[in-house]
């Protein structure tokens, strides 16, 4: 009976463990791990990225210059001498491996890499589950992870096979965007590519925030992090990630201005009541699994906020939300226009 | 000739002085925990993260009744009406029914050291509400993981039930140990869905399966109601047959106690007003044990109390807990269920010890 | 509190309320067991027995370990199944009564007392007038509680609870229960096996006194001569099988206990009063 119970009840301290350390890593960095189904979600056709799923590469396939060395986000100088077999360990830096034109290299992909062009490669992450011996499998010359990406234990194993793992910096906002685009590039021989490529990337990140409406009323905007109905529900603070992307979009941070610090707090009700939020930010898969906006709506605490009575709800897809990389235009086009034009998710 | 002769005579006078001093006690306790539960609702009533003075809360009730007062501005009306009564009420009802049930369980088993987890209630509801969760069903809305765990919980009591079951007859051991092989089982299963889940169900499985009040809503309270009401209202019918129960399985047939049936009947109840509870809840550890616990060392075994006794402090104790869960760290929301088990335990533990030393064990 | 109890009788709702049954005439059989056959694990316990328990009467059922003494009292108290045969009580199988009648009809003594929570002694004891519940007999309950707790003389400690108790305290509150209940036939296996001396006898005389206003006693005892002083019959069981049923001073030779029990044994007249007396015949 004991026996029994100690097992259930381990598996929830764990759980209880894992949750507060999954919730750190996946959302922050990696823009929350999505699911192999990109799920449509109900009033979900403005969500970024519009249209099809599919990256926009540079033009012409650089040549990798190798060898290089760089020092790794951890402190560690790697040297990378081949860049022909090539693992990301996340969305985001699948992306930018991708659209610097080397998605040819890349052989596994995390499982929140959901772009079309990767789609056939096979999942050798899910988030925070590394294992060295899956990765060594496929034999890389090159891993790219993020500062959050885990455990050390694994990827020390595979620095200790010989292959360089290269830690970069894991986004926080808009700022970042450049500067982990050259980062990839110089690792994988292509400087030029990534100068292209953040220059690119910064103008369409620019032209967009031009077009933000300025608003006399900044709204305020809370970035709900939703998993469920029976249970309680995340609001983003300072370091969730969403901060920029919300200031970007001309909108006050509800989370932040409340004085949340930390990335995610489980939060009441009637915080949520009181913090009066004008727009509701949250993931695509959350949105699913409360039944929508008409179930959002419904929430208690939700539903006595501006942003519930006026269903001002902003749906950004689980995997590209936080990503900040080469799309991240596209992500804040999309959420300027569910925040202040009629195409809203409603 | 003496009264122990038929045809009966006249009452004797007792002799010696039987202990009438418990069952004072127990008036006492119902009393106090009445009173107690009396003070804690208008307290958590006018407690929470947004601004509403007792004043205003009272105002507001005697408007809704139509007695005068005043009704509050729009966004307060609804905070209080929408999120925090339903709140309230939620926290009673299944705080009473886990309460209730684990007194049950206790008597069923003749075990004290029985909860509902034990025959594999939560476990098995757990299954349905991870499965739901897991594989995305929707088609129910929000209501699909309820329902699932609701279902789920039901189906394993039941199997445990007929898997225990023997020649017509239920040996407690190998109803436990059925029990124990259906929630290793469970956690098996549990295991592999989470395997298979992706990380953002994942997220909500850990989420489910802490326990908590926070989106309590009236539909909510109204899918519990009916089976807190019912187990609630039958549980105490049975309370002096699970007293002779206490002796043993043939001991209460010689005492007229139809046993096989007492346990199915009280097996169900238990399942009704568990699963309910975990449906809305999530798993809330240590309420269905450490209140029948309590309540037994302050004032004795008696089911007749010990079933009211132990609902009622179950809300008591339910009310306070979710009070402390969203008001101690505002504006964030402490996870209930860890809240429970992490004072629950080390008060469990602090039992154990006290009635060892005081009983010489658990007779 | 009165009013849980009726709303436990509502609850209940079929079958109504059972009936107590009316008081027996002397020498009226309240139980008999005919040509019974009981297997217990697919094994042979009770092979053809055939015995009659009448009211005013205390029979004591004796014989070697493994003969099938208690499976005997568990088949009249309707514990136990027959292979074949019949157990009646009070004149109708036991199968045809509720569990309820059953409990105004006999109460059962079983051989270890034990308790899941510690109930205090005097609700222990109270726990003997749960088939009364109900009946205007419910008013005798405390009276009656009393008496019981007193003639076992465990009113000392009513107010401890039965965990804390010694076993042969505890043997004695079990009994305190059992007349409580105000059966006609009680049922008691091995009452006296925990106890002292003084207390063997106590009980034994119980046993006669319920006989002597009326009720039927059926006793297993390991004790030959108290069953010689006590029972007004005694049934000598061996293998599963009736070897002699009979008043103690007819049943019990030299020759029949030696054979049963497979060890000499000598059944003496005492030198003052006469009584039958039985003791092993020892080698020096």
């Amino acid at each position: 009976m004991k026996g029994t119970d100690g097992i259930v009840r381990r598996l929830r301290t764990r759980l209880a463990g894992a949750l507060l350390s999954v919730l750190a890593l996946t959302l922050t960095a990696t823009g929350c791990g999505g699911s192999t189904k990109a799920a449509p979600t109900a009033g979900k056709s403005s969500s970024a990225p519009a249209g099809p799923n599919r990256l926009e590469p540079l033009e012409g396939k650089p040549e990798p210059r190798l060898p290089v060395t760089v020092r790794s986000a951890d402190g560690e100088r790697v040297t990378v001498e081949r860049a022909e077999r090539i693992v990301p360990l996340s969305g985001s830096l699948s992306e930018i491996v991708f659209t610097l034109g080397l998605g040819d290299r890349v052989v596994a992909r995390d499982v929140s890499a959901t772009f079309d062009q990767a789609a056939k490669l096979p999942v050798v992450t899910r988030g925070h589950d590394v294992s060295a011996e899956s990765v060594l499998s496929l034999r890389p010359d090159l891993v790219v992870a993020e500062t959050t990406t885990g455990p050390q234990e694994a990827v020390d194993q595979i620095r200790a096979a010989g292959v360089p793992v290269l830690f970069v910096k894991a986004a926080k906002g808009l700022d970042d965007v450049g500067s982990r685009i050259r980062t990839v590039a110089e690792a994988l021989g292509v400087p030029a590519a990534g100068e292209e490529l953040a220059r690119r990337s910064q103008e369409r990140i620019e032209a967009v925030r031009k077009n933000v409406p300025q608003n006399k009323d900044e709204p305020r905007v809370a970035f709900l992090y939703l998993r469920g109905s029976a249970s309680v529900y995340l609001l983003g603070g300072r370091d969730s990630g969403a901060a920029s992307l919300i200031e970007a979009a001309g909108g006050i941070d509800a989370g932040a201005a409340s004085g949340l610090n930390k990335d995610f707090t489980p939060i009441t009700s009637e915080a949520l009541a009181k913090a009066a939020p004008d727009a509701i930010l949250v993931m695509s898969k959350g949105l699913e699994s409360v039944g929508g906006v008409d179930g959002l709506a419904e929430i208690p605490g939700i539903a006595q906020t501006p942003a519930g009575m006026d269903r001002r709800i902003v749906s950004v897809e689980d995997g590209v939300l936080l990503n900040y990389g080469p799309r991240t235009d596209q992500v804040l086009k999309s959420v300027v226009e569910q925040l202040y034009g009629e195409g809203g998710a409603r | 000739m003496t009264v122990l002769d038929k045809p009966a005579r006249p009452a004797a006078p007792a002799q010696g002085t039987p202990p009438r001093g418990r069952r004072g006690t127990a008036w006492l306790l119902t009393a106090a925990l009445a009173a107690g539960l009396l003070v804690l609702v208008p307290v958590a009533a006018g407690t929470g993260a947004y601004p509403i003075p007792v004043g205003d809360v009272l105002g507001s009730l005697l408007n809704r009744a139509g007695l005068g007062g005043t009704a509050l501005d729009r966004v307060a009306e609804s905070v209080l009406w929408n999120v925090r009564f339903p709140r309230i009420v939620l926290a009673l009802l299944v705080g009473a029914s886990l309460g209730c049930a684990g007194a049950l369980m206790q008597g069923v088993f003749g075990n004290p050291l029985a909860e509902p987890g034990v025959i594999g209630v939560s476990s098995g509801a757990a299954v349905g509400a991870v499965a739901a969760i897991a594989f995305g069903f929707g088609f129910l809305g929000a209501w699909t993981v309820p329902v699932f765990a609701f279902a789920s919980g039901l189906v394993t009591v039941l199997v445990v039930y007929v898997m225990a079951r023997a020649g017509g007859r239920t040996e407690v051991v190998t109803l436990i140990l059925t029990g124990i092989a259906l929630n290793a089982f469970a956690g098996a299963l549990i295991g592999l869905f989470l395997f298979f889940a992706d990380t953002a169900a994942v997220n909500q499985i850990t989420f489910w399966q802490l326990g908590s009040l926070a989106q309590a809503t009236w539909p909510k309270v109204l899918g519990v109601l009916p089976c807190a009401v019912i187990g609630l209202g039958l549980a105490p019918l049975y309370a002096r047959r699970l007293d002779l129960l206490a002796l043993g399985e043939r001991p209460a047939r010689h005492l007229g106690v139809d046993v096989e049936r007492l346990r199915v009947v009280l097996i169900l109840v238990i399942a009704l007003l568990t699963a309910a509870a975990v449906s809305v809840a999530g798993v809330i550890g240590f309420v269905g044990l450490v209140v029948p616990h309590l309540l037994r060392m302050m004032a004795g075994p008696g089911h007749r109390f010990l079933i009211p006794g132990s609902a009622l402090l179950g809300a008591l104790v339910l009310l306070g807990a979710d009070l402390a869960a969203r008001t101690v760290a505002e504006p964030a929301e402490l996870p209930l269920g860890v809240l429970t088990a992490l004072v629950g335990s080390p008060f469990f533990f602090w039992l154990l010890r006290r009635t060892r030393r005081r009983q010489g064990g658990w007779a | 509190m009165r009013g849980v109890l009726r709303g436990g009788r509502l609850s209940r709702l079929v079958p109504s309320r059972p009936v107590p049954p009316e008081p027996a005439a002397p020498g009226e059989v309240l139980a008999e067991a005919e040509d019974l056959r009981v297997r217990l694990a697919g094994r042979l316990i009770l092979d053809g027995v055939g015995v009659h328990v009448r009211a005013g009467e205390v029979l004591a059922l004796v014989g070697p370990n493994g003969a099938g003494k208690s499976t005997l009292l568990g088949a009249l108290s309707a514990d136990l199944t027959p292979a074949e045969g019949t157990v009646r009580i009070h004149g109708r199988p036991t199968t045809a009564w509720s569990a309820p009648e059953l409990a105004l009809r006999r109460s059962v003594l079983p051989q270890s007392a034990s308790l899941s929570f510690p109930f205090p002694v005097e609700d222990v004891v109270r726990m003997g007038r749960a088939p009364w519940a109900g009946t205007e007999r419910e008013d005798e309950d405390d009276a009656v509680v009393a008496e019981a707790m007193a003639r076992t003389e465990v009113t000392a400690f009513a107010g401890r609870p039965f965990s804390a108790l010694s076993g042969g305290e505890r043997a004695r509150v079990a009994l305190a229960r059992v007349l409580a209940q105000q059966a006609p036939l009680v049922l008691l296996d091995e009452p006296t096996a925990a106890l002292d001396l003084r207390h063997q006898e106590l009980v034994l005389r119980l046993c006669r006194e319920r006989a002597a206003a009326g009720d039927a006693v059926v006793v297993v005892l390991h004790d030959l001569g108290l069953a010689a002083a006590y029972a007004h019959r005694v049934a000598v069981l061996r293998g599963g099988r009736v070897a002699a049923d009979g008043p103690p001073s007819e049943v019990f030779s030299d020759a029949l206990l030696s054979e049963v029990y497979d060890q000499p044994v000598e059944v003496l007249a005492h030198p003052r009063t006469g009584e039958v007396l039985v003791t092993p015949r020892r080698v020096p």
